[in-house]
C-alpha cells in the first residue's frame, strides 16, 4: 500500500512541479526513486515532526502543494496541536500521510500503534480523513485529494494486502464509501484492513438465513451521513468494525448518526478495547487475540444475530 | 590637513548620517504612535497584551517602515512580496496598528479589536490582510518562517522572510527543531529576531528556565547572530539592511535587547503587566508619559 502511494504520488510529482513530500526520517525503498528524481521536491527534515508540520505550512503558504509522511503516531499525535492551528486553522493544502495503521507494526508496542488518530483527526474542523482498504484504493484517494483544498489525513498500511477492488470494482470516491456486497438483514460497516476481513465474515454468514452487507468506509470525514444512513436503515443491524480504539473511531461516528434517528437499526461495534496493547506478534496474531479476525469477528455476530440483534454492544 | 576630497566625503557621510537619523527620528514617532494606539485599542477592548507589543514596538516599526521589507498593501498577496511571521502571536494588536496604518485594511478598525463582531482578536490570523500566519500557540511562526524560506529558494526568488520571536518562546522545543533546520539548508533569507526582554507571562527567565546564552546557542547551531538594541531603530534598521545585502549562506539571528513595557515606567519589567490593562489613575499616567516621549523627542 506504501509502494502504491509513492508510485501515485510520483506520477503526480512528474507533472507538477508544485508537489513536495517531506518526511521525519521514515523511509521506505520505493521512496528512493521519488529523491533520486525530484530532489528539488523532496526534503527529510529528521526526527522532528514539529517542524515538519511547520515547513510543510510555510511552504504551503509559498504556493507548495505538501505531503508529510511518517508512521501514524508521530505524523499525528507528536504535532497534533501543529497540525490543529498551521494546517487547518489556515486551511492549507497539505496532505498528512500516516503509515501503520491500527497494529500494523505489531512487533513495537503502543508507542508505534495508530489506534487513536481517526478521533484526533476527526474532532479537528476542516480535515478530510481517508482511510484505505487496498492498493488500489490508494492510487483513486492520492489522485482524489490531489483536486482537494485544504488539510488531509491519508491512514495507510505499510504492505501490500489482499484486493478488495478487484474485478473491475473501483472506490467511490464521490460518495466516499463503496458498497462491496449488499445486505438485507445486517451490514457491516468497516475502514481500512478490516474491510477484506469484513467481506470474508460476510460471506461465512450470509451462507445460512441472513443476508450480510459490507461497506467500506473510504472517507471517515466528512462522513457521508445522509448516504449511509439511507443504505443502512432497512437492516436490523448494523455492526462497525475498526483496527482502532473503540472510542472516537468509526462505531462512535455511527452511533452518533444514529442517535439523531427516531427508529435505528442495532449498532455493535468492534475494535480494540480502551487498553494499550501490549502484546507481541504478528499482526494476524494480535487480531486474532481482540477477537478481530475472520472467525473470531463471525462468532459475535452470529452471537449478535442470535440474540436478535440485542443492544448489548 | 584636510584635502578638500576628503572634506567633501566626510560631508558627504555626514549628509547620509544626517539623513539616517532624520528617518530615525521620523520612525522613533511612529513608533510612539504605535504605543499610544496599542493602548487605545486595548483601553477600549479591556483585552489584549500591551506590554509584550511595547517591547517590539521598534522592532515592528523598523522592518514595516524602514523601507527595507517589500510589501504592498493593495496587494497583500503580491508574489514577489517578503513575508514577516508574527511568531510571538501575542503582540498582534501591535501588527494589526501597523497594517491598518499602511492601508491593508481601514484605520477605523482597530477599535474594534476583540470586540463583538470583530475580526481582529487577541492573537493574528492569516484572513486579516497583511498578516501571513496563524500564530499565538509558541514555537509555530519559526518552523513556518523555514518553510517559507525553503520555497522561496527552491524557487529562485529573492524574497526574504523575517520571523519575530519571544525569549521565553525559545522554551518550546520546535523552535531549535526550526534553528537546526534552517542552517542544514543555508536559509540565508531567514531571518530570526528576538525580542529578548527577559521576561515570559509570569516571571524573569533566569529566575526559572534561562534561555541564556542565546548568542552561543544560535551560534553552534550554524546561525549569524547579530546583538542590537532593541529600542533603537538606527540599530534595528541597519540589521535589516544588511541582511538582504550580505553574502552569508546562515540564516540570521538578531538578538533585540529590549525592556517588557517599555515606554510606561511603571510596566516596563514587571511582570504582572505582560496581559493586563491600565485603568484609572494607571491609564493617566500611561498617556501621560507615552505623550511626553512623544512631545520630548519632537524637542530634540
Amino acid at each position: 500500500m506504501r509502494d502504491a502511494f509513492f508510485a501515485s504520488l510520483y506520477r503526480l510529482a512528474e507533472r507538477d512541479k508544485d508537489i513536495v513530500l517531506i518526511s521525519s526520517d521514515t523511509g521506505a525503498i520505493c521512496l528512493d526513486r521519488f529523491k533520486k528524481d525530484f530532489p528539488s521536491q523532496y526534503v527529510n527534515v529528521g526526527i522532528a515532526e514539529q517542524n515538519m508540520v511547520g515547513i510543510a505550512a510555510g511552504m504551503a503558504l509559498a504556493g507548495k502543494k505538501v505531503y508529510i509522511y511518517a508512521i501514524v503516531p508521530f505524523v499525528t499525535m507528536r504535532c497534533y496541536e501543529q497540525i490543529r492551528i498551521d494546517l487547518c486553522c489556515m486551511n492549507l493544502p497539505v496532505t498528512v500521510v500516516g503509515v501503520g495503521a491500527g497494529l500494523d507494526y505489531s512487533t513495537l508496542g503502543p508507542t508505534h500503534h495508530g489506534t487513536e488518530d481517526i478521533a484526533l483527526m476527526r474532532s479537528l474542523p476542516g480535515m478530510s480523513i481517508f482511510s484505505l482498504s487496498d492498493s488500489k484504493a490508494v492510487d483513486f484517494v492520492v489522485r482524489y485529494c490531489y483536486e482537494l483544498t485544504g488539510p488531509k489525513y491519508v491512514r495507510i498500511d505499510r504492505t501490500g494486502l489482499p484486493l478488495v477492488y478487484g474485478n473491475g470494482v473501483c472506490p467511490d470516491m464521490k460518495n466516499g464509501f463503496s458498497i462491496l456486497k449488499r445486505g438485507s438483514d445486517c451490514y457491516i460497516v468497516s475502514t481500512g484492513r478490516m474491510t477484506y476481513t469484513a467481506l470474508q465474515v460476510a460471506k461465512r454468514i450470509s451462507r445460512g438465513a441472513v443476508n450480510v452487507g459490507v461497506i467500506d468506509l473510504l472517507r471517515i470525514k466528512p462522513f457521508n451521513y445522509g448516504k449511509i444512513w439511507d443504505t443502512v436503515k432497512g437492516a436490523a443491524g448494523v455492526l462497525t468494525l475498526e483496527e482502532h480504539f473503540l472510542t472516537g473511531g468509526i462505531g462512535s461516528i455511527m452511533a452518533e448518526l444514529f442517535c439523531r434517528k427516531k427508529k435505528t437499526p442495532s449498532l455493535k461495534c468492534l475494535g480494540i478495547p480502551d487498553s494499550f496493547c501490549r502484546k507481541y506478534g504478528t499482526r494476524e496474531y494480535l487480531l486474532r487475540y481482540y477477537g478481530l479476525d475472520a472467525a473470531g469477528i463471525a462468532v459475535s455476530l452470529r452471537e449478535w444475530i442470535g440474540n436478535g440483534y440485542s443492544q448489548n454492544v | 590637513m584636510v584635502y578638500k576630497s576628503q572634506r567633501r566625503a566626510t560631508n558627504g557621510e555626514q549628509m547620509i548620517k544626517e539623513k539616517e537619523s532624520n528617518i530615525e527620528r521620523v520612525l522613533q514617532k511612529k513608533a510612539d504612535w504605535l504605543r499610544r494606539r496599542v493602548l487605545a485599542m486595548t483601553v477600549k477592548a479591556k483585552a489584549g497584551h500591551v506590554a509584550p507589543s511595547f517591547s517590539c514596538a521598534e522592532i515592528l516599526t523598523a522592518i514595516y517602515y524602514g523601507g527595507y521589507f517589500r510589501v504592498r498593501p493593495k496587494d497583500p498577496h503580491w508574489a514577489d512580496r517578503d513575508i514577516f511571521i508574527l511568531s510571538k502571536g501575542q503582540a498582534a494588536v501591535a501588527l494589526y496598528a501597523i497594517l491598518a496604518d499602511l492601508g491593508f485594511f481601514p484605520l477605523s478598525e482597530l477599535m474594534t479589536f476583540t470586540q463583538k463582531g470583530s475580526r481582529l482578536g487577541g492573537h493574528t490570523e492569516n484572513t486579516i490582510p497583511g498578516v501571513e500566519a496563524f500564530t499565538g500557540s509558541l514555537g509555530h511562526g519559526i518552523c513556518i518562517a523555514a518553510g517559507v524560506a525553503l520555497a522561496f529558494k527552491r524557487d529562485g526568488k529573492k524574497s526574504v522572510c523575517i520571523s519575530l520571536l519571544g525569549d521565553g518562546e525559545c522554551h518550546e522545543g520546535s523552535v531549535w527543531e526550526a534553528v537546526m533546520f534552517a542552517s542544514q539548508h543555508r536559509l540565508n533569507n531567514l531571518c530570526a529576531i528576538i525580542d529578548h526582554n527577559g521576561l515570559s507571562a509570569t516571571d524573569f527567565l533566569e529566575d526559572y528556565l534561562s534561555v541564556a546564552p542565546l548568542k552561543d546557542k544560535f551560534e553552534a547551531f550554524g546561525w549569524e547572530v547579530e546583538t542590537v538594541d532593541g529600542h533603537s531603530i538606527g540599530g534595528i534598521l541597519s540589521v535589516v539592511r544588511r541582511f538582504r545585502e550580505r553574502v552569508s549562506k546562515k540564516p540570521l539571528a538578531v538578538i533585540a535587547k529590549t525592556t517588557k513595557g517599555k515606554g510606561v515606567s511603571f510596566m516596563e519589567n514587571k511582570p504582572i503587566w505582560h496581559y493586563r490593562i491600565p485603568v484609572g489613575r494607571e491609564l493617566e499616567m500611561a498617556r501621560k508619559e507615552l505623550s511626553c516621549s512623544c512631545l520630548k523627542k519632537r524637542r530634540i
